[in-house]
């Protein structure tokens, strides 16, 4: 008897989404299906464009940074970092050491929070409910001592451009401390639960397959080119913040549990190791946290002062849970930047879903979506309409806007 | 034995009220168990009935481009089957309401009806997921329909071996409990035998991890997708029917003891004992083959389903079968 | 047990107390208001909330009288949710379209603005009393 059922010779098609169960942001796929196989995979995002950069163009730089926090409900830090690094870059600010530190401290717990979340995601996709619950619990430690030290559960509000609005005082240290001992003490149960459970592996082993050259071809980034083979981490390859002076490298599948293979299995491994190095990153950091200022102006009505008077382009990149998150500002002189650009981390992961679902079954649809772990509000800063209908762009008619939209920025 | 028709009709409404009210208990059962071991309060135990009163208020919706006849049969169809098995099962060691020769086979065929009637639901639903929900209910139909034979087959040819005669009416079996008849070998065997069917229940239920044709985060639902308002109650009354029923068959084929037998008290307060017990002991089964293993596993894939069936549940099946057969044989030996 | 390495930490779930935060009530009253009343009341006790951190920013505060109209405030705030009343020479702020970013707090040269504990800010109106900070 063949496992699979009577197959269908027409191919038929399973839309799946803008709303779906098996998906927590909008986005569109389009199915054709073959029985239970899947056979050709289309996808549409943009389904939840909101306009933020627009709404930035409007304001001056204090205010982005509030509203970069809001970018991602899970990335809190990392859209506000890498917009203060990139206005830094450019009004030429120089980050106090210890706000530095701080941000790291906070970067790497926002890191931890954000896996287990999708631990948790992973889990409940593959219908395992009780993982779920269990990783969305222990996530709630990171999320008290983030609540802890920046004053919110889920928007910080702690990145200033030219450093943090808060400091570490010395109880909150042994606060993160116990935090760190916490996980430290989880990190082998967490791999039991997820490694060794025969239904996780059986649905995740060797499914979701993404080679390494398809990751490299497809610019794959993050936990997802990392468990194809990638050497790759911004935090190794151009260190920011206190990345510099700590012992970072880019975690790959280790060869005991099978080497990089770039199945979704392989990526709950990335993932789950990245916890221990979050923890050991923070941990570093405690240990060297320098004294000193906070904030390279604490005055604001200065720093917009100088913001005003400067000019110029940069890029602020920071390597994000999802991997390398990019924010393009240019400023010409006036209150608001003329350019802002966010290149979120799922926005170069999405592509790789295309050879990871072709030729899966549909059981498998959820578990591999989520596998990237997307982020969608992040990533659809594109969404057309005319005549209050939706429209797709050609790949010429990009080039002539882009070629329009340079020259008009040239002028 | 009930014989007179009117004495049939007040035991089917019995039986049906009956079903229909433990169902709903076991069901917000299960889901406080299940929440408790996930470290969650979970709902009031009368949650499955609020639930069925909301369904119930609100108004059914039928796809553009369903079979609307079928659509709105197939709920129907589901419950009454559903509710027809247990007039064939022995309730807390009251005779089955309806009984004849073979009524296990009849059980049996019984036991696929609720899902027919499900798959017919989903496949006039005209929605894809409901399509390959329903495809995969009647995959999984016809993968833990093998295991569950061996079960009873295995049950049935012990009875048989014994000289009993009907070996495959319940009454029978109600009578000769079979660890009585086995040594320590056939003992094991029917061990292994209970296991296996502990595991067909979760399938027979669509729980996780056998609920493919639902699967929530796959298909949103599948098979029940489009059902809404009233049909989809009478799903929901249907699915807590069908938890007493296999609870009944697993309780029925392996612990059809009576407490108040045993101990000697007869009457109105041993049939009340006997009820106790027997609540007792369905709501165990319901605690292990649903609740525990429910939460303890990931999904299967469809075609994992099969394999566990057709493969280690089969073999697990057959071992058992063998057992029993050796421990007889040398018994008589 | 092998190969589900869970189930002996979800058999002793089962027998120790849940996780779960029973804010406001056990489980959902049937109506969410008529469950506040009752507690206004006196007749229904409500489960706490966890506390709040220490630098919690929830519902802004005004301190009116140290204000002296600087309007720097408005500069800074992301939302567009403080306006100012040029008869007065006060500022106004729409809690609704507050962000809670506590920006106007650090940039108010006397101090006249602060974020309080008070989280519960849920209403169908967003010019209500309780939305407008003055
Ligand atoms: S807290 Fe932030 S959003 Fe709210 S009024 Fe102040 S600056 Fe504006
Ligand atoms: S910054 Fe402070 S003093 Fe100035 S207007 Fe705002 S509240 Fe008043």
């Amino acid at each position: 008897m063949s496992a699979e059922k009577t197959k269908k010779t027409i191919p038929y098609t399973v839309p799946i989404g803008p709303v779906h169960p098996a998906l927590k942001e909008p986005v569109m796929f389009t199915f054709g299906m073959e029985g239970e196989i899947v056979k050709t995979v289309d996808f549409a995002p943009g389904q939840t464009h909101r306009g933020i950069e627009w709404m930035g163009m409007r304001r001056n730089p204090v205010q982005i940074v509030h509203m970069t926090d809001r970018v991602c409900g899970i990335c809190g830090i990392v859209h506000s970092l890498s917009f203060a690094r990139a206005v830094e870059q450019i009004v030429g600010i120089e980050v106090p050491e210890r706000a530095d530190y701080i941000r790291t401290i906070l970067h790497e717990l926002e890191r931890i929070q954000s896996h287990l979340l999708w631990a948790g995601v992973a889990a409940h996709e593959l219908g395992f409910d009780s993982l779920f619950y269990l990783a969305w619990r222990v996530r709630e430690q990171s999320m008290d001592l983030i609540e802890n030290l920046t004053g919110n559960r889920v928007n910080y509000g702690i990145i200033q451009i030219g450093g943090v609005r808060r400091d570490i005082s010395s109880e909150q240290r042994s606060l993160i401390e116990k935090g760190l001992a916490y996980y430290q003490g989880l990190l082998d149960k967490m791999a039991t639960l997820f490694l060794e459970d025969s239904t996780v592996r059986m649905r995740c082993r060797d499914h979701g397959f993404l080679s390494e050259n398809d990751a490299r071809i497809l610019c794959a980034v993050g936990p997802t080119a990392r468990a194809s083979g990638l050497n790759m981490d911004v935090r190794q390859d151009y260190p920011y913040c206190a990345y510099g002076d700590l012992d970072v490298k880019a975690i790959l599948p280790p060869a005991e549990t099978g080497g990089p293979r770039g199945d979704v299995y392989d990526r709950i491994i990335v993932r789950l190791l990245e916890i221990g190095q979050s923890v050991e990153i923070i941990r570093q950091c405690l240990e060297s946290l320098p004294p000193g200022e906070i904030l390279w102006e604490p005055k604001m009505a200065k720093l917009l002062a100088a913001c005003k008077k400067a000019e110029g382009e940069a890029i602020g990149r920071v390597e994000a849970p999802r991997g390398e998150c990019m924010h393009y500002v240019r400023m010409a002189g006036k209150e608001a930047p003329e350019s802002w650009k966010i290149k979120a981390s799922s926005y170069s992961n999405l592509m790789s879903w295309i050879p990871m679902l072709q030729g899966e079954q549909l059981a498998d649809i959820p578990i591999i979506v989520a596998s990237i772990d997307p982020c969608l509000s992040c990533t659809d800063r594109v969404a057309v309409t005319r005549n209050g209908r939706s429209a797709i762009l050609t790949k010429e008619d990009l080039t002539r806007l882009s070629r329009e939209k340079t020259r008009r920025m040239m002028q | 034995m009930i014989e007179t028709l009117p004495a049939i009709l007040i035991g089917a409404v019995l039986v049906a009220v009956f079903s229909i009210i433990i169902g709903l208990l076991l069901m917000g059962f299960d889901r406080i168990v299940a929440a408790r071991m996930q470290a969650r309060i979970g709902p009031p135990l009368t949650q499955p009935f609020i639930d069925i009163r909301k369904l119930l208020a609100k108004e059914n919706v039928v796809p553009e481009n369903a079979i609307p006849w079928l659509f709105n049969l197939a709920p129907v169809i589901a419950l009454a089957s559903a509710i027809t098995i247990l007039f064939y099962l022995p309730i807390a060691g009251f005779a089955p309401v309806l009984s004849g020769g073979g009524d296990l086979i009849l059980v049996m065929y019984l036991l696929t009806l609720p899902a027919l009637a499900l798959v017919a639901g989903g496949f006039a639903s005209g929605s894809p997921y409901a399509t390959v929900g329903a495809q995969r209910e009647m995959v999984t139909m016809i993968a833990y329909e093998f295991p569950l034979a061996i079960v009873v087959v295995a049950i049935a040819w012990r009875l048989a071996a014994e000289g009993i005669s009907l070996p495959f009416s319940l009454a029978t079996i109600g009578a000769n409990p079979v660890w009585g008849l086995v040594g320590p070998l056939g003992a094991i065997g029917l061990l292994i035998l209970l296991v296996v069917l502990l595991i067909v229940t979760p399938a027979e239920l669509s729980r996780v991890p056998f609920d493919t044709p639902e699967a929530e985060t796959e298909l949103a639902g599948g098979i029940l997708v489009e059902y809404s308002g009233k049909n989809l109650a009478l799903f929901s009354l249907t699915q807590g029917v069908k938890t007493v029923a296999m609870a009944s068959l697993v309780v029925a084929l392996f612990f059809p003891y009576r407490l108040a037998a045993i101990a000697g008290i007869s009457g109105f307060l041993g049939a009340v004992i006997d009820l106790l017990f027997y609540i007792l002991l369905i709501t165990l089964v319901t605690f292990i083959s649903v609740s525990v293993i429910r939460v303890a596993m990931a999904r299967f894939r469809i075609n994992q389903v099969v394999s566990v069936y057709w493969i280690y549940l089969a073999i697990a099946g057959l071992g058992g079968l063998l057992l029993v057969m050796v421990d007889q044989i040398m018994g008589v030996v | 047990m092998a190969g589900l390495p869970l189930l002996p930490e979800l058999l002793r779930q089962l027998f120790s107390r849940p996780a779960t935060n029973t804010f406001p009530s056990r489980h959902l009253p049937s109506s969410v208001t008529g469950f506040l009343a009752k507690v206004a009341r006196g007749e229904a006790t409500i489960h706490p909330p966890v506390p709040t951190p220490p630098k919690f920013r929830g519902k802004i505060v005004y301190d009116r009288e140290a204000c002296i109209g600087c309007s720097l405030c408005l500069r800074v705030c992301p939302a567009h949710a403080i306006e100012f009343i040029p008869e007065t020479k006060r500022v106004r702020i729409y809690v609704t379209q507050c962000i809670f970013c506590s920006q106007c707090n650090d940039v108010c040269p006397k101090d006249a603005l602060h974020m309080s504990p008070e989280f519960l800010l849920a209403t169908e109106d967003r010019y209500a009393e309780s939305q407008i900070v003055e």
